[in-house]
């Protein structure tokens, strides 16, 4: 009987996958393009040729692609040496440290990211002594592309070289003794094991480094030097706020629009095969292997790749901790602090899950359309989940306001939305972290899983949940830290007088409270440690499994 | 669990008001509703002076927000009470036909300028200005020409006027003080600038504080707070012979608030010491009425400059243009 009803119990479930995703992609979809609708509409007329006609916007368009793509290739591309050494190097002391001051970077809100930045490499900051010393010049460079390019390798990189070594991770530790029986040389290995993991990674990657750049605003004014180096959101800002010309924003939005969807489209039918190699992912294989590159002149140049990104990251972190320390004492004064984390704690709970849900029903969904020849319905599901990315959030507030004009903007509603906006704006990101590891299970594995009649909920269970926990913790824990330092969303809508941590810190500025807003800033910082920790623990052993080949494998490598 | 629970539902509920009271609600800007900004005290001597009203404040990002939010809401918005648009945005607001007079009696007003506008109200007022780090400045420049002509390590920082209003507040100083020669003045400012920003606080806090540069666009009353709070002479105004360019924020209330009487009331209130005493280091602004001895004693040793002023009217007329020419003469 069983028999008879496990396949078409099976074949309703993987109704699922299509309809998830689809429903996904709406709601992804009807929140950006419904937002930049709206604004078209209530524009009504459009004038094209504005955007050639203004001399200056053509120049900015064309810095914003440069900045962008020189920021991406310099962060992209040295996240790979890092990435490999970090992999090479599974153990060393601070290598957990240099993790969690990766996870950092990315989530710091600009305002105290370019704190950090400025009390190190500015015309005063630590570095400035030493780069007197060896340029004999005065150390300006954090002004102008250099420095924008700093900030971005500072913000991009470790995001990059995270992923990438969670990629390399997943090769499959049966490969990896396999390699250390035959004692593979450096080249071989890159070959064999380490390029094949990379390369399916790398388009996605630079796509979301590239996106991030381009529509980096804060970063790129501050450190422009003058509106010789500006964005498109600047010319946005103005058309929108001060000369309420929504026809020119919406316009700014769509070219901005074009560009970078474009790019994705690219990025997504270059990486488009997932790697036919399958490993389980619970293991972190590659470190328990005698490697023959791991020893001699690697030594030296894992070193010194290591040493450029502590270097890199470390410094600006610990100018914002220092500054944070001294406005300690002013903690027990500001009353709005604690609920303000707890709020914010809370949005971020919310955030998070909602940016999980959507990432898993658009990967799920394209993969489904992917292995049903559908390639480019498959794209354009994975695609839609960056749409947020590339609007906006200036666009997407007022879009949404003039959408649900007559009931927003107060009280719980207010904070509902942001909730809801922030799922979206970290949807890229989770999917990035997730679909790394979905890739599930390969055709042998598949036809074994079949036959053992292993299906359904067991399927999910004992197959699919084992791999996906680790990079499903990880995504969430970007997720809801990138809504814990979230600004721009919760500036749009307003609110009460009660703050989250990032408004509350802004407010301090805004009343020159230095001090307090140092100290926020670092139990901010704290806060992203401590989730990032927290997940990472929980997920930290692997499940009990029933005897099943994984458990062998694993007892295999323990044993060995 | 069972705190985020409460929590939740606190967020659920904070929304509605109790049905009872008279409400108001006033569209202002973050900065003014903050733990020590002057809107919790203003809202408490309110609250007590009425009896049965809430007084509810909404924040939103600046004084630009507010006329966005306003122009977005129409006839339908929430508010009652805008507070926080300055002289530069009153035109605007004003031609959204959305406002009413506010049949206050302006006699109390101290400002540097004569006010005769019957919608807008002022609350407070103050000089765009550069203040200095007396430590790595000795001798600030005393007017436009001597930062021009100043030597090439005097860096200022600037901020931009399409996202802030000190960014704006400058490009309307030089405007005035220069006229058509604004662009060639600006051509020549760009070698002292540092950077431009895209608001105050990076500039102030990333940057300033941070010694990058001993010079940035400000208020004349930033000092003020560093002197009575920090207890520090450090960061001083520098004075222009040529005048500054003066800002005065404003409050009006909606021709169709549910509440005209309320909101009459609060305009008034905004004149007497119980509103004003909050606004000299809750706002770090000068208070729009002679506040005696209760102003305190560090706004007494600020610079006191000539004020420089264009009508609303020729600020929305001329913006576009002046930005426009400020853009091409800075990418240069």
């Amino acid at each position: 009987m069983s028999e008879v009803s496990l396949p078409s119990r099976w074949a309703t479930l993987s109704r699922w996958p299509p309809g998830l995703g689809l429903a996904a992609l709406t709601a992804v979809a009807g929140l950006g393009l419904g937002s930049l609708g709206a604004l078209l509409w209530q524009a009504r007329e459009l004038h094209p040729a504005m955007l050639w006609q203004e001399p200056w916007l053509a120049a900015v368009l064309r810095f914003t692609l440069w900045q962008a793509t020189l920021s991406t290739l310099l962060a992209v591309g040295l996240a790979v040496p890092v990435a490999v050494a970090l992999a090479r190097r599974p153990r060393f002391p601070g290598r957990a440290l240099l993790l969690r001051a990766m996870e950092l970077s990315l989530v710091l809100p600009t305002l105290i990211g370019l704190f950090g930045l400025v009390a190190v490499h500015g015309r005063r900051g630590w570095a400035a002594p030493l780069w007197e010393w060896l340029v004999g010049a005065e150390s300006g460079y954090l002004y102008g592309l250099s420095g924008i390019v700093l900030a971005h390798v500072f913000y991009n990189l470790p995001l990059s070289a995270r992923l990438m070594l969670q990629a390399l991770e997943t090769a499959p530790a049966a490969h990896w003794r396999l390699a250390s029986q035959l004692g593979l040389t450096r080249a071989a290995l890159w070959r064999t094991l380490e390029w094949p993991r990379l390369a399916p990674l790398l388009p996605r990657l630079a796509a979301l480094v590239f996106t991030l750049c381009f529509t980096s605003f804060a970063i790129v004014m501050t450190l422009g030097g003058g509106p010789r180096s500006s964005t498109l959101e600047v010319a946005l800002y103005q058309a929108l706020k001060f000369d309420h010309d929504l026809a020119l924003a919406a316009l700014l939005a769509l070219t901005q629009l074009v560009i970078c969807l474009s790019l994705w489209l690219l990025a997504l039918s270059r990486g488009g095969a997932p790697s036919l190699v399958v490993g389980s992912a619970a293991l972190p294989a590659g470190g328990r292997w005698h490697r023959r590159d791991a020893v001699g002149a690697s030594r030296l140049t894992d070193a010194v790749w290591l040493t450029a990104l502590a270097a890199l990251l470390l410094p600006p972190l610990l100018a914002v901790v220092l500054a944070g320390l001294t406005g300690l004492p002013e903690l027990p004064r500001s009353a709005s602090l604690w609920p303000a984390a707890a709020r914010s704690l809370v949005m971020a709970l919310g955030a998070g899950a909602g940016a999980l849900s959507l990432a898993v029903a658009l990967l799920v969904g394209s993969r489904w359309l992917r292995t049903r020849q559908h390639a480019w319905s498959a794209l354009l599901m994975e695609g839609g989940g960056q749409l947020i990315l590339v609007i906006p959030s200036l666009v997407l507030g007022t879009g949404l306001f003039l959408l649900l004009r007559p009931t927003l903007g107060s009280g719980w509603q207010g904070y509902g939305l942001v909730v809801l906006v922030n799922a979206f704006m970290a949807l890229p990101f989770a999917m990035q972290v997730v679909r790394g590891a979905l890739p599930g299970l390969s055709a042998p594995e598949l036809r074994l899983a079949d036959q053992f009649g292993i299906r359904g909920r067991a399927r999910l269970r004992w197959l699919i949940w084992p791999r996906l926990r680790r990079p499903l913790a990880l995504a969430l824990a970007y997720a809801m830290t990138l809504s814990l330092g979230d600004f721009s969303v919760i500036a749009l809508f307003g609110s009460p007088s009660a703050p989250t941590l990032p408004m509350l810190l802004y407010q301090q500025l805004g009343g020159y409270r230095w001090q307090g807003a140092a100290a926020t800033a670092l139990v901010l910082l704290m806060l992203v440690v401590l989730v990032f920790m927290l997940l990472g623990w929980l997920t930290r052993r692997p499940p009990r499994y029933p005897w099943t080949r994984y458990a062998r494998e694993e007892r295999h490598a323990r044993v060995s | 669990m069972r705190y985020l629970v409460a929590l939740v539902l606190g967020l659920a509920t904070s929304g509605a008001a109790s049905a009872a009271e008279r409400t108001l609600t006033v569209y202002t800007y973050d900065s003014f509703v903050s733990e020590w900004g002057p809107g919790p005290g203003i809202e408490a001597a309110f609250e007590e002076r009425c009896g049965d009203c809430d007084l509810r404040f909404v924040a939103l990002d600046g004084g630009v927000d507010i006329l966005q939010r306003l122009r977005l809401e129409g006839e339908g918005t929430g508010a009652d009470l805008v507070l926080g648009l300055d002289m530069n945005l009153m035109a605007e607001a004003r031609e959204l036909d959305l406002l009413a007079p506010h049949r206050v009696d302006t006699a109390p007003l101290a400002l540097p300028i004569d006010w005769a506008d019957d919608t807008f109200l002022p609350y407070d007022w103050g000089h765009f200005a550069f203040v200095y780090d007396s430590e790595q400045l000795s001798e600030p420049p005393g007017s436009f020409r001597e930062l021009l002509e100043a030597p090439d390590d005097v860096k200022v920082i600037l901020q931009d006027p399409r996202t802030s209003v000190t960014g704006q507040g400058l490009l309307l100083w030089i405007r005035h003080v220069y006229g058509d020669e604004a662009p060639a003045v600006w051509a020549r400012l760009n070698e002292r600038v540092l950077t431009v920003t895209n608001g105050w606080s990076q500039a102030y806090f990333s940057l300033f504080m941070n010694g990058e540069a001993p010079l940035v666009l400000s208020y004349a009353t930033s000092p003020a707070y560093h002197m009575a709070v920090e207890e520090t002479d450090r960061y001083q105004a520098a004075e222009f012979e040529e005048g500054h360019y003066l800002q005065v924020e404003t409050a009006a209330m909606l021709a169709n608030t549910e509440q005209p009487e309320l909101a009459r009331d609060f305009l008034a209130f905004m004149l007497t010491p119980d509103f004003q005493r909050h606004i000299p280091l809750g706002n770090v602004m000068n208070p729009a009425i002679d506040l005696g001895d209760a102003l305190p004693e560090v706004f007494e040793r600020l610079i006191q400059p000539r004020s420089l002023t264009f009508t609303p009217e020729e600020v929305r007329e001329n913006r576009r243009a002046w930005i426009r020419e400020w853009l091409n003469a800075s990418v240069r």
